[in-house]
């Protein structure tokens, strides 16, 4: 017992500083990660640090990012989603579907975002309902998921109606406002507003409870099976969002290979954002940090002119990184 | 074997698990083990197990200086350690798991499957067990399975088996039958450290005890020189009668607040019926396999009922859910901390206040001044010792840490508090601020149902006393009528044998 108190007590202004400062450096490593990679940038190219490049940077990190998003409330609540390579593909192809159809963009932006709806609800109906492993039921839905689209295309790319498309769609994908695409401005307001639910409402509450220990979160009155379900669910709308968001800035989706690989890097942002693989544990801005990191690392490699086949195995060797030091600054951070 | 522990030091972080601790067993001797949950005991045992290391102090075995045990080593010198939790393995046969890690192998690579057979049907005749060897351990009952552990023990040459609660699920028979066996194996000079809270059991075999308390060591000596009233003030560290807590609630005999009728739940338990008055404490206690933890599960909607009623206040609860048994005004402390409470990676204050928000938050978001309002609020009450509430809870004391799950659901100001095994693995200090939450409760005209297996608990909080068997209330006591004795008596079904 005395103990105890001798170790609560030193808690001063100094400690308290000290204290930040451990907390940048062990849970939220991933500021200092990128800032690393930005100076190692900079020796790699001249106009590495630009405010362009760094736009540009952003810009190519929303498709990832806002799936990353739903991947990180997938991930805290102890579970993983392995279609939403295929789910972005699918939502993109239906957003094409209905805009060819309809020339209206809310309209494809409804569909895009619904048939997310449904793809989310229908892996998190198994997963929560019928309590099947996540992995097992998303392995499937990869697969599943990619042979609808397939079909969907007939085999070929799916192309949004020429004029239509730098009528309307383009504006959406190219736009600035002032110098910040549109895309980011998009991806940095849905990114405050999921951060707001995990951080400020029960809700997000309730996803780490679920996470860090199923049982006891159950006896606290929390609906689990629900809760899975509504997880599977936002993760299916935000890759349906990010699938919208695809067709405006490439206006076509090619049916087998849009998306391809995709479930890789987002784990992968997930991961170098500081969110533990065995749930309970994570940070929304630690996603959105990864997505950017996964594409300086792109940008680096390919200042440094390193063969693109290489790419992924230094992707992968950074992958197991920053999971191991996750685990050893976990290791620091209770003792 | 004639074992001597000198001065042991162990901690773990900052929690000092054992402080100077010394331990000495000699030949052909049959020694009690007396401690409190958190005394040490398992710190001292897994060290001379080989399991954990001590970070000073010597272990001598027939004057050898042994004090790097390992597991490996530990059981060359012989020493067999029979675990509280059952360590074996479902899925395989008797004589597999007799063997397990030692199987004996033909040119180091061929199981000797009959040899194992029938050197285990040996061994289960010689402890007068009719256990068929190539039988599946899951077809087992649970004290059949413990007997088993016991064989395992002595499969092997031994010089002193630990012997950590054996009897927690055994009849009366069984442990009559134990105690033969520890008698046998003494007349053959092996030593046995025997641990247990039960203290008819202590002085009916053992010769020799060691008292440990709060990680500290308090007595050694002959059980012929003390009676039970001594050794439990040594375990418990203050002169009971004055510990004992003040029952100044008034139970009102007229309002009923819960009424259980007939509820069953498939093998688990059947028929059980009580009622729950306002201001009362009620306790349900009983052995291993009697059903009781399923049926706290029940009665707070965790478990689907097969049959029979809930009613609160006249009302039928439907128990479609957990949230709506809370929301009509039950709430409950499960057993295992660890396993069912705590969320680990939560803060203090999160973990706190997660059953208020699932059932009585209303607004948008969290609003971090009434979050910690709550918490100072109910740091006041249960003296939860902490600077920080953002915390994790994990860096938080056992007994500090079932306070802040205690915390959780005063805030909900339920009729009814369902306390499964709350002061499970929590220091005796703590465990009277417990006892005293508790009989608080009671006074504010709370309802109370504790499921405890411990019986010094059940006599200082309890208005009446539930005593299940196999799955069937077996007994109710008053007050006035509950003793050790005649609890243990019906909790062992010894009266259902008779007829």
């Amino acid at each position: 017992m005395n103990t105890e108190l001798k170790a609560s007590k030193g808690s001063g202004a100094a400690a308290r500083s000290v204290g930040f400062m451990k907390k940048l450096l062990i849970d939220h490593n991933y500021i200092l990660s990128l800032l690393l990679l930005l100076i190692i940038g900079q020796f790699a190219s001249e106009q590495f640090l630009s405010s362009a490049s760094l736009i540009n940077l952003l810009k190519s990190s929303v498709f990832i990012g806002i799936i990353a998003l739903g991947m990180t409330l997938v991930i805290i609540s102890g579970n993983i989603d392995l279609s939403v390579g295929s789910m972005l593909a699918l939502t993109a192809a239906t957003g094409v579907v209905v805009f060819n159809a309809t020339t209206s963009v809310f309209l494809s932006l409804s569909a895009s975002v619904g048939m997310g709806f449904i793809l989310g609800l229908f892996n998190g109906i198994f997963i929560g309902l019928a309590k099947v492993a996540a992995f097992i039921v998303t392995l499937a839905t990869l697969v599943g998921y990619r042979s609808i689209t397939i079909q969907f295309g007939d085999g070929g790319p799916l192309i949004v109606d020429n004029d239509a498309y730098f009528n309307q769609l383009r504006t959406i994908g190219y736009g600035k406002l002032g110098p910040i695409p549109y895309l980011v401005i998009c991806f940095i307001a849905i990114s405050v507003f999921v951060w707001f639910v995990m951080t400020k409402t029960r809700f997000g509450r309730y996803v780490y409870a679920v996470g860090s220990n199923e049982k006891a979160a159950r006896l606290t009155g929390i609906n689990v099976k629900l809760m899975k379900v509504a997880i599977f669910t936002i993760t299916g709308v935000l890759t349906g969002l990010a699938g919208f968001l695809y067709i405006t800035r490439f206006g076509s989706v090619d049916v087998s290979t849009a998306g391809k690989m995709f479930e890789l890097d987002v784990i992968a942002a997930v991961a170098i954002g500081g969110t533990s693989m065995a749930g309970g544990r994570g940070f929304i801005q630690g996603s959105v940090f990864g997505a950017v990191i996964l594409y300086a690392i792109d940008a680096i490699l390919s200042a440094f002119q390193v063969p693109a086949f290489v790419n992924d195995l230094i992707k992968g060797i950074l992958i197991l990184g920053a999971v191991l030091l996750q685990r050893a600054l976990e290791k620091e951070r209770t003792e | 074997m004639h074992l001597e522990m000198k001065n042991i030091y162990k901690s773990f972080d900052a929690v000092k698990a054992v402080q100077d601790v010394s331990l000495s067993v000699g030949d052909a001797e049959i020694h009690g083990l007396l401690g409190e949950n958190g005394a040490g005991k398992s710190t001292l045992m897994n060290i001379l197990g080989g399991i954990l290391r001590q970070d000073s102090g010597q272990v001598l075995i027939d004057g050898e200086d042994h004090s790097h045990l390992t597991p490996v080593r530990a059981s060359h010198l012989g020493i067999r350690f029979i675990h509280q939790e059952l360590n074996l393995i479902n899925d395989l046969r008797v004589y597999e798991n007799l063997f397990l890690h030692n199987e004996l192998v033909a040119g180091g690579l061929f199981l000797k499957k009959k040899e194992m057979i029938e050197r285990s049907r040996e061994i289960l005749e010689k402890l007068e067990l009719d256990i068929d060897p190539t039988v599946y351990v899951r077809d087992l009952d649970t004290s059949r399975k413990q007997l088993i552990e016991i064989a395992r023990a002595l499969l092997f040459e031994c010089r002193l088996i630990i012997m950590d609660e054996p009897t927690t699920a055994l009849t009366n028979e069984e442990i009559e039958k134990l105690f033969e066996i520890m008698r046998g194996l003494k007349a053959d000079g092996i030593s046995c450290i025997y641990i247990s809270h039960k203290m008819p059991e202590l002085f009916d075999v053992c010769d020799r005890y060691t008292v440990l308390r709060d990680g500290k060591f308090v007595a050694t000596g002959n059980f012929a020189d003390i009676d039970e009233q001594q050794a439990t003030e040594m375990l418990v560290g203050r002169s009971l009668v004055h510990e004992t807590v003040e029952k100044s609630n008034a139970v009102n005999e007229n309002e009923i607040v819960m009424a259980v009728e007939e509820l069953s739940c498939g093998d688990y338990f059947r028929n059980v019926s009580f009622s729950l008055r306002k201001g009362e404490i009620v306790a349900v206690t009983g052995l291993f396999g009697d059903g009781r933890g399923e049926l706290s599960e029940c009665l707070f909607g965790a478990r689907d009922v097969t049959g029979g009623k809930i009613k609160l206040k006249g009302k039928e609860i439907q128990s479609a859910s957990i949230l709506q048994v809370m929301k009509s005004g039950v709430s409950m402390v499960p057993r295992n901390r660890k396993e069912r409470s705590i969320l680990k990676d939560l803060s203090i204050m999160d973990n706190l206040s997660m059953a208020y928000f699932t059932s009585k938050h209303k607004k948008l978001y969290i609003s971090r001044r009434e979050e910690r309002q709550r918490f100072e609020e109910n740091k006041r009450i249960t003296n939860i010792k902490t600077d920080n509430p953002d915390n994790r809870i994990t860096s938080l004391s056992g007994g500090n840490q079932q306070k802040v799950v205690f915390s959780r659901w005063f805030g909900l100001d339920s009729e009814v508090y369902i306390l499964d095994n709350p002061t499970q693995g929590i220091d005796v200090g703590a465990k009277f601020e417990i006892y005293e939450l508790i009989t608080n409760l009671a006074e504010e005209g709370k309802s109370v149902i504790v499921f405890s297996s411990e019986y010094s608990e059940i006599e200082r909080i309890a208005d009446r006393c539930l005593v299940m068997y196999k799955g069937e209330l077996n007994k109710e006591f008053s007050r006035e009528e509950m003793n050790e004795v005649d609890v243990m008596y019906y909790a062992t079904g010894s009266n259902k044998k008779v007829s």
